[in-house]
């Protein structure tokens, strides 16, 4: 039998890539127009954090938590539909334009003004990557400050006598180990999908946000100084990147010969026929 | 010990991968810009035959920890080995290199973190070269620094490059997919003249053995390796539907060493398994023939084939972009266009050789 588990997943706001808003004729993104969504990857995360809480103890809970502008609420919320207990958000100005070193330090600082309120984590999860940032880089890096045993790349896991078995992806192949907790595991997108929103989850959102006081007590908001970050390792003073340019690469080719408007058997024939030493060297005898 | 370049190898079974030989090729451009050594880390047990090959490769100098608890990557032994050797040097390493692949994005960070460092994921263009930085929210970070890695890397915007740089704090580090840059060409030499060689010491503690392998399955052959492929015939969602993966598989069948590849929203959609999606957070693959049916050429999807030699798209859009850097470009609906190009290859075969 497993002890209760302290569970934390850690979610992200993305924008929506999926519709067309905000999506600018030179295939920029406009950020402040275009949707906004659970980061996909973290939804498998979402998933494994629920799977886990089946198999601790009938006390384990689990505490999403998030960075970003107060509209990032709403994941928050959608986590707690799908049955996750309690969530916190970190926002505040100073962190606008962090990298992955600064978000990695304030998600931990956060990740510890939690834990002091709640008990340590047992387990935490992360996505594998987000969509925007796309780096896989701040889960391990949180994992370096905090000092948690590391499994990446996880496609589906077990807690038996208190330890992990998991299964991960490698170079060609995957691996099982066994490892110590607490741990961080960033879950690939290989895993379960996230199952359905539940009906308790659904109207206990519904409870909270009506209730101002619960309000407080499930979905928690702090500012830097709440979890005691230093500002100078936030936002831009705490990020050793930065981006210094950007340039479009939409529009370099232009010596792509067209074929168009004809028969579907002169368009082949034409390309097979200009092609047709490179075609016959690798076509089958 | 000054401004080196140093590549952290990737070796599976005690060899060293293809993406660290590629990494050397890149990295001694670097160094030479620098006027710097070129390094390489290997970690592993019984590696030594491994030496000659990446001084081969370019290599100045190779740090070698050999231990059997190195044998197969474990993050917190191989992270342990790495920085304590570097704790030892009296500056970090300019440039430090890594692949991006599952071992090195789940190590690369860990060291970034550790040395409060900046790291690039996923680089597609590395150089050296000056940078201002004049004024901003943090004023220590104002100066003019001659010589930045400079990794470029698409941005989300979908069309947008981006030039991320870090010059305040080395190491500068990057990781690089497999397949980006070119495979150097080997030169053999004996190791007394080529390089000097350095055995680190494998200290590991006891908390460096919380994760234990129990088992490695690695997938025996190499039909799943679409890097290795010479002709490409890759989907996506303009297929429909996984359906569509048996005409692009009945295409590849017309041509020797062929396979099948995908688009990420075709991997997404679970019409096809995530090792043979190309692009950014895929595979790069650089096949004599690419033939593109129903992919738009996002720029993620496009990082990862376009070196290819012939590239063929097909789509109903004329303005779509894939057609802004393909080689030859056929306007039309995939359904009809590719079984007519697999009857026309079929019978380009059977045709005497003098007709
Ligand atoms: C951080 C990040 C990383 C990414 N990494 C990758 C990556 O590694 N690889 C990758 O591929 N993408 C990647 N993407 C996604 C990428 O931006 C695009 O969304 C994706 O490549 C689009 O896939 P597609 O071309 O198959 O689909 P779409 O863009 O929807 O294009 C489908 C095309 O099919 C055409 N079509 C439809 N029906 C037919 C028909 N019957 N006949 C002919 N043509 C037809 C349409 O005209 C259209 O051009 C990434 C995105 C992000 C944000
Ligand atoms: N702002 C954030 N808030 C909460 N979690 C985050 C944030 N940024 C990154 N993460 C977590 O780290 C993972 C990897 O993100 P990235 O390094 O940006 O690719 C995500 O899938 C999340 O689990």
């Amino acid at each position: 039998m497993n002890k209760d588990l302290n569970i934390y997943v850690l979610i992200k706001q993305v924008p929506d890539t999926r519709s067309k808003a905000g999506v600018n004729a030179d295939g920029t993104i406009d950020r402040a127009k275009a949707g906004k969504m659970l980061n996909p990857f973290d939804a498998f995360a979402m998933q494994a954090a629920i799977d886990a809480k089946a198999m601790g103890g009938p006390n384990s809970k689990i505490t999403a938590v998030t960075m970003g502008p107060p509209p990032a609420i709403a994941i928050l919320y959608q986590a707690l539909e799908h049955g996750i207990d309690k969530a916190c958000i970190l926002s505040d100005r100073k962190l606008a334009a962090s990298d992955t070193l600064a978000t990695a330090y304030a998600l931990s600082m956060t990740l510890e003004y939690v834990q002091a309120k709640d008990g340590p984590a047992d387990l935490v999860f992360c996505g594998l990557q987000t969509t925007d940032g796309d780096t896989a880089q701040v889960g391990p890096e949180i994992c370096e400050r905090m000092d948690l045993t590391q499994i990446t790349y996880c496609e589906g896991f077990e807690i038996r006598d208190n330890l992990v078995h998991a299964r991960k992806v490698i170079e060609g192949g995957a691996m099982e180990v066994e490892a110590d907790l607490p741990a961080l595991i960033t879950i690939a997108n290989s895993y379960n999908r996230l199952e359905h929103k539940t009906f308790r989850g659904a109207k206990f959102v519904q409870e909270v946000k009506r209730n101002e006081a619960i309000q407080k007590q499930f979905v928690e908001i702090i500012d830097l100084a709440d979890c005691k970050a230093e500002d100078s390792r936030c936002g831009l003073p705490g990020s050793p990147t930065i981006v210094s340019a950007t340039w479009k690469i939409g529009t370099v080719g232009g010596s792509c010969k067209m074929h168009q408007g004809k028969s579907v058997e002169e368009l082949v024939g034409e390309v097979v026929n200009i092609n047709q030493e490179t075609i016959k060297e690798f076509a089958k005898a | 010990m000054a401004k080196e370049v140093l590549v952290v190898a990737e070796q599976v079974d005690g060899i060293i991968a293809n993406v660290t030989l590629e990494l050397l090729g890149e990295g001694k451009k670097l160094a030479h810009k620098l006027d710097a050594p070129l390094s390489c880390f290997i970690l592993g047990h019984n590696i030594d035959s491994q030496v000659d090959r990446v001084i081969a490769a370019g290599a100045d100098k190779v740090y070698v920890a050999d231990h059997p608890e190195l044998a197969e990557y474990k993050t917190l032994p191989y992270r342990r080995v790495i920085i304590d050797e570097i704790n030892t040097w009296s500056t970090p390493p300019h440039t430090m290199l890594m692949g991006s692949t599952t071992s090195g994005r789940d190590l690369a960070p860990r060291i970034a973190a550790y040395f409060e460092t900046g790291l690039t994921a996923d680089t597609i263009e590395l150089d050296i070269g000056p940078y201002e930085h004049k004024a901003g929210v943090d004023k220590s970070k104002i100066g003019y620094f001659p010589e930045c890695l400079y990794a470029n890397r698409p941005s989300f915007g979908e069309s947008l490059k981006a030039r991320i740089l870090g010059p305040w704090k080395d190491p500068q580090m990057a990781t690089i997919r497999p397949g980006v840059f070119p495979l150097p060409e080997m030169v053999s030499k004996p190791r007394s003249e080529a390089a000097k060689i350095k055995n680190v010491e494998v200290k590991l503690e006891e908390s460096d053995h919380r994760v234990r392998i129990s088992k490695i399955l690695r997938e025996a052959g190499s039909k799943i390796d679409i890097t290795e492929a010479d002709v490409i015939i890759a989907g996506g969602f303009g297929l429909g539907s996984i359906e569509g993966f048996k005409l692009l598989q009945e295409l590849a069948n017309c041509f020797e060493n062929s396979v099948v590849a995908a688009s990420r929203k075709a991997v997404d959609l679970g019409w096809i398994t995530y090792p043979y999606q190309v692009g950014q957070t895929g595979k790069t693959v650089r096949p004599k023939i690419y033939i593109a049916c129903g992919i738009s050429g996002a720029l993620q999807h496009r990082v990862g084939m376009q070196k290819s030699d012939l590239i063929i798209a097909i789509n109903k859009d004329p303005d779509a972009a894939i057609f802004s850097f393909a080689h030859h470009g056929i306007v039309g609906d995939l359904f009809h266009v590719i079984p007519e190009m697999i009857s026309q290859i079929k019978a380009s075969k059977k045709e005497p050789a003098f007709a």
